[in-house]
């Protein structure tokens, strides 16, 4: 009787009732139609254990940390730094954006913040050099959502939290499959640029040129190797070094690079307070749900249902993929992952999938998610930061997506992908 | 500001509402830098002069709590709660008003049961001692006071209380344009954008 709580779940969320509101109300209304009033009382303290956590306050420190980088003039000295690395190439600019995509999401772990920074400065840009606004912006959003993929990342943190899960292994497993993305949107850009033609943007930079922009985007990449070089060295707790990454970020926005002043400050606060908000609130409301989906005995049931389709991981985990992206294409990475971790995540690992792959194949394909129509997060800010309609992104964004999907089956049937760092460094066994 | 047929009792909860947040939300962005401070200050007791205090951790959290909690209902009035908005964008403008008004009041549902255990939860924090936690009246002549759990576990529940009101004043502003098709309340002044991924 108490499963019945999903269905009710699923039609919560499909009318727009907030994640907040439907992971509790579905529940608790089931929970009271069967008389077990008691453990609506277990669920309002879920709620409240689940935020009242220390490794949890890593993602109001990056989220803070994110703000000031974006605020603070960094994202202009890393496309800078791109431009003389790789702007002399047929389709250099379109180049220089996918690669500083992977460079903001050393210091971000967000795709959003990815698209509205960078987006607002290299549409515009592609745009002067000769490309269409619309390739710009498609290729600005598929190159966000190397954001979270890449250390460090906000959703890695939700799902280590609410999986139990150790973020240094989720932060390093993020390594190889971030740069795949980031690796084939550039291999799919210079195929394009060759068949289109597109524009070099400047000429070839000269050593002196490259050492000057790589000395004036220095502090701002060093911001990654403060972060995972003090978690892995075991210096510092992932929430001592979001911690340590705020300071650090604070020092280089108002005193190195003096593009932000102490009045900005609060703006920058506010930001990063709502957006935690929202999240920390969902965090508290899927533990609530995770032991509710637990007390049910959904994760057994689903798993019997599954391995009635079939018994083969492989296939099994190419379905979940289907599945993950069609959720994907709904919700964004981080409810998403809220959701179904904790009704999914049991199942594969008793197949056999080490948590953290399965971690990692989440991560990715619900990232992917963000650009994909009709829900993307991504192609929304894109599309209001280019002007461009979010139809005809969705159609222009599709060889990249393509990519990305390729990535996603790459890392789902090749484990060391994923697990070969976080391995290495003795995170996994 | 207020739009052109906005009802007075309406528009004097929106006001107060307004004025309430705002000072909440003070609150919660000096929770937000005192975090930052204290894991720092930790950070610089623990690993340079290698004593870690007992306190910073959980004073942390403390602030962490009621940041959320003081910031929730802003991020419930400015409408950033995640939902998946497809089916309301596709109703006409009645249809989704009145869908609009049943997820209002589901909301608000859930905000008075959490309330009630709530109250629950409280009370029994008044009878613990938090770990580290205490108030150094040492300082001023006085005895050191160890600081009530309840403190930190009023945080969420005062964030629901004011949810409510927001709650109310959303339900309000919702059955007014279902029975005045030429009334819109639109988006509250103080709104500021902002999205997690």
């Amino acid at each position: 009787m108490l499963i019945l709580f999903l269905p009710l779940f699923l039609i919560f969320l499909f009318i727009g009732i907030p994640v907040f509101f439907a992971m509790l109300a579905a529940p608790g209304i089931i929970l009271w139609s069967i008389g077990q009033e008691r453990d609506i009382a277990f669920l309002y303290r879920n709620i409240y254990n689940g935020i009242d956590s220390f490794p949890l306050m890593a993602i109001p420190f990056f989220m803070l940390a994110g703000e000031l980088m974006n605020r603070g003039g960094i994202t202009h000295r890393l496309v800078d730094f791109a431009q003389v690395m790789m702007g002399h190439f047929r389709g250099g600019l379109a180049h220089v954006n996918i690669l500083s995509s992977m460079l903001f999401a050393g210091l971000s772990g967000s795709a959003v913040a990815d698209t509205s920074a960078l987006g607002s400065m290299l549409i515009p840009a592609m745009e002067k050099n000769g490309y269409s606004r619309r390739f710009a912006a498609a290729v600005t959003a598929a190159s966000s959502v190397i954001g979270p993929i890449i250390p460090p990342s906000g959703i890695m943190i939700i799902y280590a939290y609410v999986m139990g899960e150790s973020v240094a292994a989720l932060f390093l497993g993020g390594m190889i499959p971030g740069i795949l993305v980031g690796v084939g949107l550039m291999m799919m850009t210079a195929y394009l640029a060759k068949r289109y033609d597109f524009p070099i943007a400047s000429k070839r930079a000269t050593l002196p040129e490259r050492g000057r922009a790589a000395a004036r985007a220095f502090f701002p990449l060093l911001t990654p190797v403060i972060i995972l070089g003090g978690i892995l060295g075991g210096v510092f707790t992932p929430t001592e070094a979001s911690a340590v990454a705020v300071a650090y970020a604070l020092v280089i926005s108002i005193f190195l690079l003096k593009a932000m002043t102490w009045r900005d400050l609060p703006g920058v606060l506010m930001r990063a307070c709502l957006t935690s908000t929202v999240v920390l609130l969902l965090v508290g409301a899927a533990i609530a749900f995770k032991a509710i989906v637990g007390l049910s005995h959904l994760p057994e049931i689903l798993a019997g249902w599954v391995l009635s389709l079939s018994s083969d991981p492989l296939v099994l985990l190419f379905l979940i993929n289907l599945l993950l992206f069609v959720v994907g294409m709904f919700l964004d990475a981080g409810p998403a992952i809220i959701i179904l971790g904790p009704i999914l995540g049991p199942i594969f690992v008793d197949l056999g999938v080490h948590p953290v792959h399965f971690a990692i194949i989440m991560s990715v394909n619900l990232t992917v998610g963000l650009v994909t129509p009709p829900m993307g997060l991504v192609l929304f800010v894109a599309s209001s930061i280019s002007g461009v309609r979010v139809d005809t992104l969705a159609k222009t964004i599709l060889p990249f997506l393509a990519v990305e999907v390729l990535v996603i089956f790459l890392i789902t049937y090749i484990p060391a992908l994923s697990m070969f760092i976080p391995t290495f460094f003795g995170f996994v066994q | 500001m207020s739009s052109a047929g906005e009802l007075r009792p309406i528009q004097l909860l929106g006001e107060f509402n307004t004025r309430i947040l705002a000072f909440c939300r003070l609150v919660a962005i000096a929770g937000l830098g005192l975090m930052v401070l204290i894991i720092l200050i930790q950070v610089f007791f623990r690993y340079v002069l290698n004593n870690a205090l007992p306190w910073p951790d959980e004073a942390a959290r403390f602030c962490m709590l009621w940041m959320t909690g003081l910031m929730a209902p802003s991020a419930y009035r400015w409408g950033t709660f995640v939902s998946i908005d497809m089916i309301k964008g596709a109703m006409g403008r009645h249809a989704a008003g009145v869908l609009n008004l049943f997820m209002l009041l589901l909301g608000l549902a859930v905000l008075f049961v959490a309330l009630q255990f709530a109250e629950k939860h409280i009370r029994s924090g008044w009878l613990f001692n938090s770990g580290s936690l205490k108030l150094p009246l040492q300082l001023v002549g006085g005895e050191s006071i160890r600081v009530k759990l309840a403190w930190m576990y009023m945080s969420l529940p005062v964030g629901f209380a004011l949810m409510v009101l927001v709650s109310f004043e959303l339900i309000l502003k919702q059955v007014h344009e279902l029975l005045d098709g030429s009334v819109s309340y639109g988006d509250p002044p103080d709104r500021i954008e902002s999205r997690a991924d």
